[in-house]
């Protein structure tokens, strides 16, 4: 399994605020992705996009809450269709079913298309550790390989990368030194994985889609080495999560709609590869092979898990990390491990256990604009809120360390907006006592322990001379009208 | 882990007391003879829209970084073939065995230039290895088409025998020859007719199928487009209009 530091959050997010560079590569891919995705939806129209989102959770929806009969009868599809079904629990049963696959078979040289799944399994480096070489073939992911590093998004797993940076690693590590245009650097890499693309042994690929009715599965690409991956190898091993299961073929015409768009803002991708088993005989190119490995790997947690199971729905395209305020800040590798973003949040806390990721629910502000942009509507918020309540209530161990704080201020806030005359003395308390930090109506630095926490990265309104409802009183007594003790229509204004 | 064993934790996640639906699911419920009754509604609508869908595509697959050749004729789109072909990184050429190419003689028009045709069949003695090597040192894949949808711009092929997958894969190049009948408005047409071939073909959906919607791309680097990573770099449809467009 991909190394876990999702403890490491909080530092690794202050190191990613601190790198210029990186938060030069945030602001042009976050605003990138985001206004792509809205043209493109603007094209289709509003009405229409409501509708294919609705559409597609409603799918998902069903199919989640039947999984095990999705399951069933993809595996029977695939099977008659002349494929083989493997089950992996988790990712070290997942390594081993492909090492095996490919030591039974002589494999010596596997190319890889991308697969998020293969991320949560170190798949390279479990293929590497049994003598296979294993080759990224995707453009991004083939860098991230060469710079050893992991991706850091779900659909650019190189951006944070300016071409310099690739150009470095492209000289020192493929021996193309001195390419200098970004044209340049995709030639390269198109020249030096051809022969792997056409020679290799095996080919893994993702999947985006499992049509459980035909037993067919979808790859979405663009670059071409999907389809170079799934056609050329004498063996085809697909990998995927248990979750990407729609019922039937239609279905694949609504979320064909989405997630192009969604992630990248593009009507259809370049490629859209449907692989329903092995080559018949009379082809003349094509896997002999073909095996489809279906992995667990934690997500039986979310599904069992009513408040957290539509997560499940996701469908990876990325749109809620460009729009995150706090994924555009740290940037992908600060989440720790391979799901960045709000949807990492939310599903890295159960995958690798709520006790190693206790502040991922909390890197959200809660805005809400994962929920808006999300094509399958997960309502990320709420599932982060969920997560939140879980720390909170838990036992002493996994318990989020700002429990005293938290639940002080809370305390102190509820007394305060329930009782007016604590509220008004406290007001002018505040007023006496800000004069020390208040400058042109804002308190930018408290200085004091633990209140300066509150300061580090906001500013403060300060306590106004006169407030509303004193205000309110005023101006009510000057017009002689009886002073009200509720305020207007007897509320606690 | 055994299939049984991994469907029976499922369910168990699930709190399911059996394996069955919970609700059924109205689409895989369909008879047969319903999915028969829309799929021949939607090839009378396409029948009747042809005009109107053969401009749209046209327009999208512009769009999507196609060169669009609008040929009046076999002889105007011979003559664009022709001259992809003479102008490619290597003149080189190789062709999937389809019908198409009964009606458009490539491999005689392509001969008078000067440029050979190698056609991607085992039907002509060769192994895999060798139409493997033909395709990686091509530079002008050219293939017909199964299905053209409008509302995407983009080109289906079922890879079968005669339908090599690398044709319009390895070249830099790929030519696409698409006529009128191959026209689906949307992709929900073409899920229809392939799910309808596949319940009429005694449950066979063909080992693959590919959506081809212009040339291969990334934006891995800097987000920035360059066209033609790992797959062509230039695609060209030839719209064969003929009459039965018009």
């Amino acid at each position: 399994m991909a190394e876990v530091k999702t403890r490491e959050f909080i530092p690794a997010s202050r190191r990613a605020v601190d790198n210029p560079q990186l938060q030069a590569a945030l602001k042009r891919a976050g605003g990138g992705f985001d206004s792509a995705r809205l043209d493109a939806i603007e094209e289709l129209g509003e009405e229409r996009w409501q509708e294919l989102r609705e559409r597609a959770r409603q799918i998902k929806e069903h199919t989640l809450e039947n999984l095990d009969y999705y399951l069933e009868m993809l595996y029977n599809r695939v099977t008659a269709n002349g494929g083989q079904v493997h089950f992996a629990a988790d990712a070290q049963e997942a390594n081993e079913i492909i090492s095996d696959l490919a030591l039974s078979r002589g494999a010596k040289t596997v190319t890889k298309s991308k697969s998020m799944v293969s991320e949560e399994m170190g798949l390279n480096h479990s293929l590497e550790s049994m003598g296979i070489r294993s080759v990224e073939t995707d453009l991004g992911e083939y860098i991230i390989q060469l710079a050893d590093e992991t991706p850091f998004h779900i659909v650019g797993p190189a951006i944070h990368k300016t071409k310099e940076d690739v150009s470095e690693v492209f000289a020192e590590k493929i021996d193309r030194p001195g390419l200098v245009e970004i044209e340049d650097l995709a030639e390269a890499a198109r020249e030096t994985l051809r022969d792997d693309l056409l020679q290799a042994d095996m080919g893994i690929s993702g999947a985006n889609f499992l049509v459980a009715e035909t037993g067919t599965l979808g790859i979405v690409t663009n670059e071409g080495n999907g389809r170079f991956c799934t056609s050329s190898p004498r063996i085809h091993v697909a990998l995927t999560g248990m979750e990407k299961v729609v019922p039937s073929l239609e279905d694949l015409a609504v979320f064909l709609r989405l997630l192009p768009r969604a992630a990248t803002g593009q009507r259809l991708t370049s490629y859209v590869s449907m692989v329903s088993g092995p080559r018949a005989p009379t082809e003349e190119d094509g896997p002999e092979e073909f095996h489809l490995v279906i992995v667990n790997n934690g997500r039986s947690r979310l599904l069992q898990d009513e408040k957290l199971r539509g997560a499940l729905s996701c469908i990876r395209c990325g749109a809620c990390l460009n729009i995150c305020p706090v994924y555009r800040k740290v940037g992908g590798h600060a989440y720790g491990w391979v799901y960045p973003g709000p949807i990492g949040a939310v599903i890295d806390p159960v995958l690798v256990g709520l006790d190693e990721a206790k502040d991922l629910p909390f890197a959200s502000s809660l805005c809400g604009a994962c929920r808006e942009v999300c094509p399958v509507k997960i309502n990320l918020p709420h599932m982060l809120l969920t997560l939140r309540s879980r720390l909170m209530e838990g036992d002493e161990e996994s318990r989020g360390k700002a429990t005293f704080m938290d639940s002080t201020m809370g305390h102190g806030y509820r007394m305060l907006m329930s009782a007016p005359k604590i509220m008004s003395l406290a007001r002018r308390v505040g007023r006496m006592t800000q004069m020390a930090v208040a400058r042109k109506g804002w308190i930018r630095k408290l200085p004091l322990p633990p209140f300066d926490r509150w300061t580090r990265s906001r500013d403060m309104k300060a306590i106004p001379k006169e407030s509303f409802r004193e205000i309110w009183d005023r101006e009510l007594s000057k017009e002689g009208t009886p002073r009200s003790r509720e305020g207007p229509k007897g509320g606690r204004s | 882990m055994k299939a049984a064993d991994f469907l029976d934790m499922v369910q168990a996640a699930l709190g399911k007391p059996s394996r069955e639906l919970t609700e059924p699911y109205g689409p895989l419920d369909e008879e047969l003879d319903s999915i028969r009754e829309r799929a021949a509604a939607a090839t009378e609508r396409l029948q009747r829209e042809r005009c109107e869908l053969w401009e749209q595509l046209s327009g999208t697959a512009t769009k999507r970084g196609w060169n669009v050749c609008r040929a009046a004729g076999v002889e105007e789109g011979l003559a664009y073939i022709c001259n992809v072909a003479s102008s490619a990184e290597f003149p080189r050429v190789v062709r999937s065995d389809q019908d198409v190419f009964d009606e458009m003689p490539v491999d005689a028009a392509l001969g008078a230039q000067g440029v050979q045709t190698a056609v991607m069949s085992q039907s002509g003695g060769s192994t895999r290895e060798e139409l493997k090597s033909a395709a990686a040192m091509a530079g002008v894949g050219i293939t017909g088409v199964d299905y053209a949808v409008a509302e995407t711009g983009s080109v289906v092929l079922l890879p079968r025998a005669g339908v090599a997958r690398l044709v319009s894969l390895a070249p830099p190049s790929h030519i696409a020859i698409v006529r009128p009948q191959e026209l689906v408005a949307t992709l929900d047409d073409l899920f229809l007719l392939r799910r309808l071939a596949y319940y009429e073909g005694d449950k066979n959906m063909g080992s693959y199928l590919n959506f081809i919607t212009g040339p291969s791309r990334t934006a891995d680097i800097e987000q920035k487009i360059v066209i033609g990573v790992h797959g062509p770099k230039e695609v060209h449809l030839v719209m064969l209009d003929e009459e039965r467009a018009g």
